[in-house]
């Protein structure tokens, strides 16, 4: 596109033409970024693979034993790994359907003719500005067995209502609850800009023609904010299978290891056990079980576009 | 006559239960928030209390000056600051010269390094944290802002986010320029990014309170109580104070304040940043 212009471009170097003027350039303001890209996460990439076929040690890595593929032979056998990505699924099915459907239901109910709107909006966004560690502060309190304030008013409805962070059953899903509490914003303000930008006359039509809201609902809006349902729903899954901060913080992984999550269990592994190769097969299988995903759901959404 | 009266009298039970419903869930919300600023500010005798106050009988600022005088909050709040300014300015700044180059100037070899660029995408932070913490070793980071700063400058969304804001910049302007006899460094500072600061406010707001806000990657790096983030920093207090909830509060309600009244004042440019990665995405 720039190649008739020769004048344009004055080179330094005098022969060289502005076709490679343009690359030069180009180069040199890619080039910057590229660098950090490479050092930070693509060369980490490939070093995590070739870590996770050695029992690697962290203090003398020359000294590293190479063992082929028995990091993952060693993970697929190890009860406490399968533990943690049960925990992690139990996670995942709390919250990634909750969070979708209750991110629709603010986002369509501020969508409406309601006074407030900003506040609404405002109030409920504002938790997904927060870090973890206060989100997991706040909860940790508010689910205190003894003076928290939420069994303060569980306590007039059920007798002994459960010291939920301690409990094996209540554990996650009070996790759950704060992470709701705390990410629902981001979708609601996603699924909010989907709405707004759906034709207002295709539900005057509608109305004219007599149809139900709850038609409208199915054959309206959902079609139409289908593609941005999906994608929430794919980072949710993405960022609900990454949880650590929350369950570190509130249970740190209790009782037993029943909140302890595949992330927990990575950095467990690494960081207090040392066990780097291992841990760098661990985080391969968390790469390709949310690479699948993303896949899975980049087919799914580019099969069904009629466009 | 009596189907249209039942009509609107549905309608108005409807709008009066929508009204309800979401002005019922905002004050839900709103617990965790009262929660913490009025335990924050109660004496020790009614901490422990099985009776929530919402409004504190008495009022004290103590917890507050326990937790100035016992932690370097100050200090965490310092870091957090120093990593988060300089991550954003890096990645406004990086991301959009890559942007531009790969929208509006031709190279060899810019397809493929936009395909590995959209595809990294999908590689999630923490699957990559163990190899990224030996190189930070081998490089000696541990402990400095860098460690935190380098590997967050190289996340892609921004390239992918600018890409998108710059494809929509027609050429005509950018030929119009060479015409003008512009170089490629004039185009980028005079034209481009004067046209994309909704963009930039948008990506800048959400790298800053991204940045801000990460926890296990500077639990990770960043060893030493006088290095330590804010989200790092208030998590350590918690034994320290033998389990005073006021102090905690306190701490938590100090950690979350700078970042909240930026949100409060800024949140436009924080929802356009999110709305985008949902509308590009």
């Amino acid at each position: 596109m720039a190649t008739k212009d020769r004048l344009s471009f004055s080179s330094r170097f005098g022969s060289i033409d502005l076709t490679d003027a343009e690359t030069r350039d180009g180069i040199l303001f890619a080039l910057p970024y590229l660098a950090l890209f490479s050092v930070f996460l693509l060369y980490p990439l490939v070093k995590g693979f070739y870590m996770s076929l050695f029992d690697w040690n962290a203090f003398a890595p020359a000294q590293s034993e190479f063992i082929l593929f028995e990091n993952y032979a060693r993970m697929l056998s190890d009860p406490a790994f399968w533990k943690s990505v049960r925990a992690t699924v139990v996670f995942v099915v709390l919250t990634v359907p909750t969070l979708v459907v209750l991110g629709l239901a603010l986002a369509l109910g501020v969508n409406r003719d309601v006074k407030g709107k900003r506040i609404l909006r405002t109030v409920f966004f504002s938790p997904y500005v927060l870090t973890v560690s206060v989100v997991s502060l706040i909860w940790a309190e508010l689910y205190a067995p003894q003076y928290g304030a939420i069994n303060y008013y569980v306590g007039f409805v059920i007798q002994n209502p459960p010291s939920w962070l301690n409990s094996f059953t209540w554990a996650m899903p009070a996790i759950a609850i704060a992470t709701i509490w705390w990410t629902v914003g981001f979708n609601f303000v996603i699924l909010l800009a989907a709405r707004q930008s759906v034709p207002e006359r295709l539900y005057e039509a509608a109305k004219i023609d007599g149809a139900s809201s709850w038609r409208a609902f199915k054959d309206i809006t959902v079609p139409q904010m289908r593609s941005a349902i999906v994608f929430v729903t794919t980072v949710q899954f993405i960022w609900s299978f990454q949880v650590f901060g929350q369950a570190y913080i509130m249970t740190n992984g209790g009782p037993g290891e029943s909140t302890q999550t595949l992330v927990m269990y990575l950095f467990r592994m690494a960081f207090n056990e040392g066990q780097f190769g291992y841990a760098a097969a661990v985080g391969y299988f968390l790469f390709f079980v949310l690479v699948a995903v993303s896949l899975g759901n980049y087919y799914f959404v580019s099969g069904g576009d009629t466009a | 006559m009596s189907t249209v009266g039942s009509r609107l009298l549905s309608e108005r039970v409807r709008s009066v239960g929508v009204y309800a419903a979401l002005y019922g869930a905002a004050a839900l919300f709103l617990v965790p928030y009262a929660y913490m600023v009025s335990t924050s500010l109660t004496p020790e005798q009614f901490t422990f209390s099985n009776k929530p106050y919402w409004i504190p009988p008495e009022i004290t600022f103590r917890w507050y000056d326990a937790v100035l005088a016992g932690a370097p909050i100050v200090q965490w709040g310092f870091n957090t600051f120093v990593i988060a300014a300089t991550t954003t300015v890096l990645v406004v700044l990086l991301d959009s010269m890559i942007a531009f180059s790969l929208t509006k100037l031709d190279w060899p070899g810019k397809r493929i390094v936009f395909t590995i660029i959209v595809a990294s995408f999908m590689v999630p932070v923490f699957a990559n944290m163990v190899p990224l913490y030996t190189i930070i070793t081998d490089f000696g980071l541990i402990n400095n802002p860098l460690a935190v700063i380098l590997p967050f400058s190289a996340m892609p969304i921004g390239v992918f986010l600018f890409t998108q804001f710059f494809d929509d910049l027609p050429d005509s302007v950018i030929e119009a320029a060479k015409l003008d006899g512009f170089s490629t460094f004039q185009i980028y500072y005079k034209i481009v990014l004067p046209l994309m600061k909704p963009a930039i406010a948008a990506l800048s707001l959400y790298t800053f309170v991204y940045t801000w806000n990460q926890f296990l990657w500077p639990l990770i790096v960043l060893q030493g109580q006088q290095q330590f983030t804010l989200p790092v920093g208030i998590v350590t207090m918690q034994p320290t104070q033998v389990f005073q909830p006021g102090a905690e509060m306190a701490g938590t309600f100090l950690a979350v304040l700078p970042l909240f009244v930026v949100f409060l004042i800024l949140q436009e440019h924080l929802v356009n940043a999110v709305q985008m990665q949902g509308t590009t995405g």
